[in-house]
């Protein structure tokens, strides 16, 4: 028993090093001065008149965000949950390809398809009045809700299909009107499930990198994230700014972490009981049919065909003077992306050892967390949980700035910084929460009686684990793996933050591309990117499912 | 069981990727685009020495962020940036060793510093470019860009980015004032970003006309078949050296100074020209590009242009984010 508490002891501090002495560095940064304790330096940080209209744009863009694909999410989970359009599944696969095309990438389509003389200007001249008022906030918020909607619509979906129909119908037999029954019976039931679904929008907003640093550039809109990385990396460098910024970014998630949890506790209601709650869905006019079509085809021509669309043209046109003309494609971008130079091959093969050996460190750590955290009782168990899964609550770029922080300050301890390892520990850190979360959820899918039943069997602890238990979570294992291995191929804010010299990833690749190089060659790599993710999404499900 | 050998081995062959170094050792160099220039230099420079060659491939602005980073544990041996003016303050800072170059008297008079710290291998100049297919042709002055009839159709790089403008920025209103950028501001001139995002600007035609912009990117989109043009007011631009510089704290100073003598070396300033460049030599020949003596320059007291650079270079972001 003492051997047990010594090791989940170690592995409490091993996780503290890992990720609370990053964020710790983080404050140390902003609020020590050449050893001494100075809150006025932060303060004052906070106070000049452009980082508190940064704070405030910043806010205000998760509020836009969070108002836009309500209006977006919630007719459409609506639509797919309580009406006959719920039968068609597909449409569940359709609408996680905006989320599962990394925003930096659907962003620089965005602005190739709407700048002056752009793609659409080529192709429907009529409509150039909309350029200037893409290139402004409104642009900024249309982008980015068209990204984040399919996580509130899921949620809402969900949240709405455990609504059974036997309350509506009980209005129904009392005489209530549909509109009133909408109002009185069912949106009352989804209020703590929307409030939870706007705050994860407002957090994933106000985290979000990508967008902002390409379009929010673009028409220097900056928030959190782009001055956090410019105070860090561009000269002047200014790093107590960048993490007085981050600590007041890590201050608003917590908050906002508090209050979703404070609201789940008062505002759900137990809704799924035995007795039966068969599903009825509305049966509609064809014009309400008609104009649902409409509003789901005006969604997915916006969220998916036009940056995708933008992305695959821009790749393969050849003079960009010309544009979209007769003869003027080429598939030479894809040919230069490899042949040019050792630069794109370089990318993509680090990009892979990274979401490999990120993946693998991540999914073997992540599953001696979670059997942990099973294994230990509630109070250590929630230690551990809690220091684990905080890399999920924090933007990632306040993560790695606290990374870079602690390894360039403990380099005669532990010289990593600058090299490429670093960037698989910030990988492992800022992805570990995946596994967990998957290993953990098949854990509790376990009859705790099997192992007990192993054991009466004869089979010592560690042989019931790898015999037992193991192949049992082995399918958690393996989901956690692939999310990784997808999310961390195309990872942005590591790289543009803590990359060594010599050492591009696919992100970095596309970005430097876009900004600086050929934007031909950019996108070709972009969708080389795309396909990638999609084509490894599906070999992965193939193989986890034919476990099953 | 076979699905994790399969990802070991690919874990190994991956790490075999980065564990490649030579037996002669590496030179860590930061240099500023082109990169395809970079590269080819870098290559050639392993073929012949054997000498792992590093790159960090930045803008101006980047290169410096990094090596302020860098500060406790240096990295870098060589660094080369596109601004003249930046690499004097980092002279004036005590970063930079002196050496003597095997190739020092065949090189452009004053593309060395008196310390012999600075040595400008190449040059670029900038000049107003412009899409042939809104403006068949132009030769306006500076000043005459701030007419109406460019309302709305100019942009710039972002001089806090790019050090070839930034440099151009101080010379200009060193020798002539402010009255010019800010017409110039007022007539709707943006900044798209650093050099290859403005001149992707006018190549796409989001604007008709980039003022100083830098010529090689200029020529090279050119000859690849781009509807641009360029030319040098008649007032005169700053012809910018691009200084390599051997930092103080190299941690491989040998081979630091081995890259320097290449980079003026006959091979390496053939590659300068053929990137569009201005060779650092003058016994260099090319003819895809106007020479030294065909651009009109205004006459520049750099120590003075470094007093001002930055702050210009603040300005005119601010004057156009009006």
């Amino acid at each position: 028993m003492n051997g047990k508490k010594i090791a989940f002891a170690a592995l409490i501090i091993f996780l503290s090093l890992l990720i609370l002495c990053p964020l710790f560095s983080i404050f140390a940064e902003a609020l020590f001065q050449d050893g001494h304790f100075s809150l006025s330096n932060a303060v004052s940080t906070i106070q000049e008149s452009e980082n508190a209209a940064m704070i405030g744009s910043s806010i205000l863009l998760g509020i836009l965000v969070v108002i836009i694909s309500s209006a977006i999410a919630l007719p459409l989970a609506y639509i797919f949950s309580r009406t006959q359009f719920a039968r068609y599944r597909f449409f569940d696969v359709i609408f996680m390809i905006p989320f599962m095309t990394p925003p930096y990438i659907a962003s620089m389509g965005w602005i190739l398809f709407m700048q002056k003389r752009g793609l659409m200007q080529q192709l429907f001249p009529s409509l150039s009045f909309l350029t200037d008022w893409f290139f402004s906030l409104g642009g900024l918020v249309m982008v980015m809700s068209f990204h984040v909607f399919p996580f509130m619509m899921t949620m809402m979906k969900n949240a709405m299909l455990s609504v059974p129909s036997s309350l509506d119908e009980a209005g129904a037999v009392f005489g209530v009107s549909f509109p009133t029954r909408l109002r009185k019976l069912f949106l009352p039931l989804l209020t703590g499930n929307y409030a939870i679904g706007a705050l994860l929008v407002f957090v994933k907003t106000i985290s979000e990198y990508g967008t902002p640093s390409t379009l929010g550039r673009r028409i220097g809109f900056a928030v959190f994230t782009t001055d956090i990385h410019r105070y860090a990396t561009v000269a002047p460098i200014e790093l107590g700014k960048s993490a007085s910024l981050a600590s007041v970014l890590i201050g608003i998630c917590l908050l906002i972490w508090m209050l979703q949890n404070y609201i789940t506790a008062r505002k759900t209601y137990n809704l799924i009981s035995g007795k039966g709650s068969a599903m009825r869905t509305r049966r509609l006019s064809i014009g309400t049919r008609v104009a649902i079509i409409i509003f789901i085809a005006a969604v997915v021509f916006f969220s998916m065909v036009i940056p995708l669309f933008s992305v695959t043209a821009s790749s393969l046109i050849k003079l960009r003077g010309y544009g979209l003309r007769p003869g003027n494609f080429t598939i030479g971008n894809y040919i230069a992306v490899f042949t040019e130079d050792k630069q794109g091959i370089n990318a993509l093969l680090v990009s892979i050892f990274l979401a490999v050996s990120s993946a693998t460190i991540a999914a073997i750590l992540g599953t001696v967390i979670a059997t942990s955290i099973r294994a230990a009782g509630k109070k250590v168990g929630n230690i551990i949980e809690g220091i684990s899964l905080l890399p999920e609550m924090l933007p990632s770029i306040v993560l790695v700035l606290g990374i870079m922080l602690f390894y360039n300050g403990i380099y005669k301890i532990i010289p990593i910084y600058g090299t490429i390892w670093i960037m698989v520990l910030s990988y492992v850190i800022l992805f570990l929460p995946y596994t967990i979360q998957y290993v953990t959820s098949a854990y509790s899918q376990i009859s705790p009686s099997l192992a007990a039943a192993g054991r009466i069997c004869g089979a010592g602890p560690l042989y019931s684990f790898m015999h037992i238990t193991l192949p049992l979570i082995a399918r958690g294992i393996m989901s956690g793996w692939m999310m990784t291995f997808i999310i961390a191929f195309r990872e942005l804010v590591t790289p543009s933050l803590i990359a060594p010299t010599n050492t591009l990833t696919v992100s970095t690749y596309i970005n430097r591309q876009f900004e600086q190089g050929s934007v031909g060659k950019g996108m070709s790599m972009a969708v080389i990117c795309i396909l990638f993710s999609l084509v490894s999404l599906l070999i992965l499900n193939k193989a986890i499912n034919r476990k099953r | 069981m076979k699905r994790t050998l399969i990802i070991l081995a690919l874990l190994l062959a991956c790490v075999s990727v980065f564990a490649a170094g030579g037996e002669k050792g590496i030179v860590t160099v930061y240099m500023p685009s082109p990169a395809g220039l970079a590269n080819k230099l870098a290559a050639d420079f392993e073929a012949k020495t054997g000498i792992v060659v590093k790159t960090f491939q930045g803008t101006t602005g980047e290169i410096l962020a990094r090596l302020e980073t860098e500060k406790a544990n240096p990295v870098a041996d060589v660094v080369i940036l596109a601004s003249w003016s930046d690499g004097l303050s980092m002279k004036n800072s005590g970063q930079l060793e002196p050496y003597s170059p095997a190739a020092a008297d065949k090189m452009v008079p004053g593309w060395i510093d008196e310390n012999s710290m600075l040595f400008g291998y190449s040059a670029s100049a900038v000049g107003v470019i412009y899409n042939t297919l809104i403006y068949p042709s132009l030769d306006a002055d500076w000043m005459d860009l701030a007419d109406p009839q460019y309302r709305n159709d100019i942009a710039i790089p972002d001089p806090e980015l790019s050090g070839a403008c930034k440099d151009f920025v101080a010379g200009y209103v060193n020798a002539y004032g402010w009255d010019t950028f800010e017409a110039l501001a007022e007539n709707g001139m943006i900044v798209p970003g650093a050099n290859k995002a403005a001149l992707e600007a006018v190549t796409t035609g989001e604007v008709g006309v980039l003022i100083a912009g830098v010529d090689y990117n200029a020529y090279s989109s050119m000859a690849a078949g781009e509807p641009l043009s360029i030319y040098y007011p008649a007032s005169g631009t700053v012809v910018n050296p691009r200084p390599a510089m051997i930092m103080k704290t190299a941690p491989d100073m040998e081979n630091a100074k081995a890259f320097v003598d290449y980079l003026l070396s006959d091979d390496a300033q053939k590659m300068v020209a053929d990137a569009y460049l201005l060779p650092g030599r003058t016994d260099i020949e090319f003819d895809n590009r106007s020479t030294l003596s065909e651009i009109p320059q205004i006459p520049c007291d750099w120590q003075a242009m470094m007093a001002v650079s930055s702050d210009s270079a603040a300005r005119i972001n601010d004057l156009c984010a009006r």
